[in-house]
């Protein structure tokens, strides 16, 4: 399969103080286009720190970062705002919803920044939201909440869908019924990566990187993923 | 979507936006109200100036039609009227400054009620507020006593003329009494012939009627009267002086010749104007500092609480600008509403009321509030402050990765700029100083905004209090140390020395006399004054400049007030070249030393000096300690003033300025309230994480609270330590500049106030901050600790 995502040497570092904190230190890695990628590591490894860098809400000390072809550690901050509207999906812990705005209003939001948005309710009925489409965040329960910031995620059609904790604040069966959202997403071939705590995550993936003192500790392609419901939680 | 966004937002955080919005409302309303009160002031004044003819020049001194036919041959004249003017008595004991014209075109009546001028009728036409004050209605008879001649008169017309806009009876009284004086018009024709002819026959000393009639067998009364004025209304402003110097030169018999702007109406109404303006600049100043800096407080409590919303938007690829923009539309938006009704109220509420309140003192028609294009100027730029605010907050977010932005914000820490409290001093502080110290001087710029808000606060509640006291002690200083009688009988101006011996031996010899006079600088310009000529004793006292009273003045000289003195630069040993109105011959008077008089700019002297100087002495007042509670009427006496009515119109004045200084402190209590409130939860927000660090170590919420108060304490303290002088410094500078020229009164401020001030800017602060240390017991140590992780 071709790669997509490429990381080369890519290093973050932090000044605190008088102290210089790498929490990237010479990451190398590829993934391809679609795949279900699972970023493993124990807290402080750097897994949010890369997730960021793929984001584009931060910027690398050094190395690149290819999405496609385009190597995004090079982009200025311009460049990082258009790459964020029309590539990428983010899909918070916890959520991120805006608090004023209807569960379609929030959804219809990245009209405003992206023409390449799909239709809201197709979206909104694809991850089983339509009946709440107009109520508020608040009176959403948890995992519907990150439904709607899924909804919102893929709503621009991104090529990657970039995931931070995704089920850290939902109950088992609620994660299990966003984690195959998210699946669904990889299947349709958008490249999904998650940044979790949770290793039984690693059994759906198709592939699972291990990140440590801010390197690549693994990267493992799962030839044989598990299906969601046969995972135990 | 943004927009429902913005709009949702809003309503979320109503009660912050109110805030906002009254901020905004309240600074936009202080100042477009007072300036459409000030506007208006002088709008109203200008149009009734001009439209009903205010006069030139004033000539004054005996008059007669051949010196209005020689006025009406001076070039740049436009036109000019002859004016007899005396103080009558009406039936009923009031006093009426009664003129008698020929024409009525220059200061014209405005009618209110009734008819205009006509110089065939026979009536009366009556100072409006006197009428009103007396009931007196169109149709009614007045009698009116004046010199012997009795005379009742249908009330014709209710008027208003440009030249009354204020009027007292006398200089000592300040608040006019339009029950007991105001003023009348008359045709010259209801002037009976048998007075003139009886002025006539006095002043050719024939006692006989029939000898007169044999002398002068043509006698036409109508070219005898003496008219006392004329007016003058010149064909363009700048040619003024020009007239002024051909009548002095031509008409002989002109005393003194005013400028319009000379009046005592004109001067103190212009002088009530320009008090305004600076109270305008100061107050309106003052509180919209406050309120932007209110402003300030609030908007970035908005922003840095939309901060993880800042930092989705940006995930989700929106755009610096665009979030700036969306951001900047909550401000714009509100503030722009909040100017227009700022702008309406102040215009309405404020300009409104005030002027109503300034068209009961003085007597002018259409008084209407007038919106100062300057208002509009204020309100773009508080709206453009607004947005540079949130713009500037909104930046300093934006500038973050948006990594960085979706994470709580814990404020950094430079620990060389903490140095400073490791030592010394600092080492014995308890816990909760130490922190608060420190916290102090990460967040300087929180610090400084909260001291400047309660220094604003303290100072404007200083300066109201202040004020009140410093007019009570004008009232004591004026009407209990300088006025040391308990009446004062203005005598009348022909009185003979026989007659005047009768009052003296009745009432005593304490006596003064003023005298209008004209100082020539050494570049031989001219400028009018007065001279106080004292026999008075210890009647009428004088006080240095720290308001102690000093021994008698010497009779070698003149006395110079400190206000005049520093305004023309004189200094003891200086000599004044001067001459009296109506007499050519100049006097030259070494300045012997200065005295302070709170109301009247001038110079004084004895008796005993001005005799020296080869000039007589014609009191035109005497005083007295005796009591005339029960008398109506004294003969050759044209008023009977008592002390204590010349206090109570005082005392009327401060009344009104108590209703403004109470506006004053509630407005100045609440910006205070809610800086203090906005900073308070800024740096509660900020120190929550703290806080919360601080609960699961196991700090009570009691400790946690005075850690939390502890420093809100301390800004009050030392805001009110750097709020009060500066309160007593904008009083006196207030006093000082503000008030009109003729008075000289700085900052008399008791030891009560302070207090009242000091408390009261700690108990706001106290208890913004009691409420706001209410949150401490709510802090939820997972989410707050999790934030931050």
């Amino acid at each position: 399969m071709k790669n997509f995502i490429e990381l080369k040497n890519v290093k973050k570092t932090y000044n605190i103080g008088d102290q210089k904190y790498n929490a990237l230190d010479g990451i190398d890695l590829s993934i391809a286009q679609g795949e279900f990628v699972v970023i493993l590591g124990p807290s402080g490894a750097g897994k949010s720190t890369l997730l960021n860098l793929l984001g584009g809400m931060d910027k690398a000390t050094s190395g690149s970062i290819f999405i496609g072809e385009n190597d995004i550690a090079k982009y200025n901050d311009k460049e990082l705002t258009r790459y964020r509207a029309n590539d990428v999906g983010f899909i918070f812990q916890f959520y991120n919803i805006m608090p004023t705005l209807t569960v379609l209003e929030n959804i219809n939001l990245i009209k405003d920044v992206t023409n390449t948005s799909k239709d809201a309710k197709e979206v909104l009925k694809g991850v089983g939201l339509l009946k709440h489409a107009d109520k508020f965040p608040q009176e959403l329960s948890g995992g519907e909440q990150q439904r709607v910031s899924i909804a919102r995620a893929i709503m621009k059609n991104p090529k990657v869908l970039l995931c931070d904790e995704p089920t850290g604040a939902l109950d088992s069966k609620t994660g299990a019924q966003v984690l195959k959202l998210l699946r669904e997403q990889s299947d349709c071939d958008t490249t999904v990566i998650i940044v979790t705590h949770n290793a039984l995550i690693a059994d759906i993936a198709d592939r699972v990187i291990r990140v440590k003192n801010g390197k690549v500790e693994s990267n493992i392609v799962n030839d044989h993923p598990k299906n969601i419901d046969e995972v135990k939680w | 979507m943004l927009k429902r966004k913005m709009f949702r937002d809003i309503r979320k955080n109503l009660s912050q936006f109110i805030t906002i919005f009254l901020m905004v409302m309240i600074g936009v309303m202080a100042y477009s109200g007072i300036k459409a009160y000030m506007g208006g002031m002088q709008k109203t004044a200008d149009k009734f100036y001009s439209e009903n003819n205010l006069f030139d020049l004033n000539v004054m001194g005996l008059l007669n039609h051949d010196d209005l036919d020689i006025i009406k041959d001076i070039d740049n004249f436009n036109d000019a009227e002859l004016k007899l003017s005396v103080n009558a008595i009406t039936d009923n004991e009031k006093t009426l400054l009664l003129n008698f014209i020929e024409s009525n075109n220059i200061s014209k009546f405005y009618v209110v009620s009734g008819e205009g001028f006509d110089f065939d009728k026979s009536g009366i036409w009556l100072d409006d507020f006197y009428c009103e004050e007396n009931n007196i209605n169109i149709g009614d008879v007045v009698l009116v006593k004046y010199d012997g001649m009795e005379l009742h008169e249908k009330v014709l017309g209710r008027i208003n003329v440009p030249d009354h806009l204020y009027d007292v009876r006398d200089s000592s009284e300040l608040y006019p009494d339009r029950k007991e004086f105001g003023f009348a018009y008359m045709s010259t024709n209801e002037i009976t012939k048998d007075y003139i002819k009886s002025l006539v026959m006095k002043q050719l000393d024939i006692s006989d009627e029939k000898i007169f009639d044999m002398y002068m067998p043509d006698f036409d009364y109508k070219e005898y009267i003496p008219f006392s004025s004329i007016m003058v209304d010149v064909d363009d402003l700048s040619n003024t002086d020009n007239v002024k110097n051909s009548i002095e030169d031509k008409v002989k018999n002109a005393k003194a010749i005013i400028n319009a702007s000379d009046t005592v109406s004109y001067v103190t109404y212009q002088g009530e104007i320009d008090e305004g303006k600076t109270y305008v600049g100061v107050f309106s100043g003052i509180f919209l500092f406050i309120a932007m800096l209110s402003v300030i407080t609030t908007m970035t409590r908005v922003v840095k609480n939309q901060r993880v919303q800042i930092g989705t938007l940006k995930a989700l690829g929106f755009s610096n600008s665009k979030i700036l923009f969306h951001y900047i539309g909550y401000g714009f938006w509100i503030s722009i509403f909040a100017c227009i009704v700022g702008l309406l109220l102040g215009y309405y509420a404020i300009g409104n009321t005030f002027i109503r309140t300034e068209m009961a003192f003085f007597e002018i028609p259409n008084g209407a509030p007038f919106m100062d294009v300057s208002s509009y100027y204020v309100s773009v730029i508080v709206v453009l402050i607004v947005g540079i605010i949130t713009y500037i907050t909104g930046r300093s977010i934006l500038s973050e990765n948006p990594a960085e932005t979706l994470r709580n914000k814990i404020p950094s820490v430079k620990g060389s700029a903490l140095n400073i409290t490791k030592n010394g001093f600092f080492n014995k502080l308890s816990f909760s100083s130490k922190w608060n110290v420190r916290d102090i001087l990460r967040n300087k710029m929180r610090t400084i905004m909260g001291i400047a808000g309660v220094v604003g606060c303290a100072m404007l509640i200083v300066c109201a209090l202040g004020m009140l006291d410093s007019m009570n002690f004008f009232v004591k200083l004026q009407f209990e140390d300088l006025y040391n009688f308990d009446y004062k009988l203005s005598v009348k101006e022909d009185i003979s020395d026989k007659e005047l011996q009768v009052l003296y031996d009745k009432y005593g010899n304490y006596s003064s006399q003023s005298l209008g006079i004209e100082i020539k600088d050494e570049n031989g310009k001219r400028e009018a004054n007065n001279i106080f000529v004292t026999d008075a004793s210890d009647y009428v006292r004088f006080v240095d400049n720290k308001n102690k009273i000093k021994s008698m003045p010497d009779d070698n000289g003149v006395y110079v007030t400190y206000k005049l003195a520093s305004n023309k630069g004189y200094e003891i040993g200086d000599e004044i070249e001067w001459h009296i109105y109506g007499d050519n011959k100049y006097y030259t008077s070494r300045i012997i030393g200065f005295n302070k008089d709170p109301q009247n700019q001038n110079i004084s002297m004895t008796r005993a000096y001005l005799e020296s100087l080869g000039i007589d002495y014609k009191p035109d007042s005497i005083y007295t300690n005796m009591d005339l509670s029960d008398v109506k009427e004294i003969q050759n006496v044209l008023t009977i003033q008592n002390i204590d009515n010349l206090k109570e119109g005082m005392n009327g004045m401060l009344s009104m300025m108590k209703t403004m200084l109470v506006l004053i402190i509630g407005i100045a209590v609440l910006l205070g309230g809610i800086i203090i409130y906005n900073l308070g939860i800024l740096s509660y927000s900020e120190k929550q994480y703290q806080f919360a660090t601080l609960k699961v170590l196991g700090f009570k919420d009691k400790q946690i609270k005075n850690i939390f108060i502890k420093q809100n304490n301390w800004i009050a303290i030392v805001s009110i330590i750097i709020g009060l002088p500066l309160g007593y410094y904008l009083t006196d500078w207030l006093f000082k500049t503000a008030i009109e020229e003729h008075y000289d009164f700085g900052a008399n401020i008791t030891l009560r106030t302070y207090v009242l001030a000091a408390i009261g800017t700690f108990i706001v602060s106290y208890l913004v901050s009691k409420f706001l240390s209410r949150k401490i017991k709510k802090i939820d140590m997972v989410s707050s600790l999790k934030g931050n992780e």
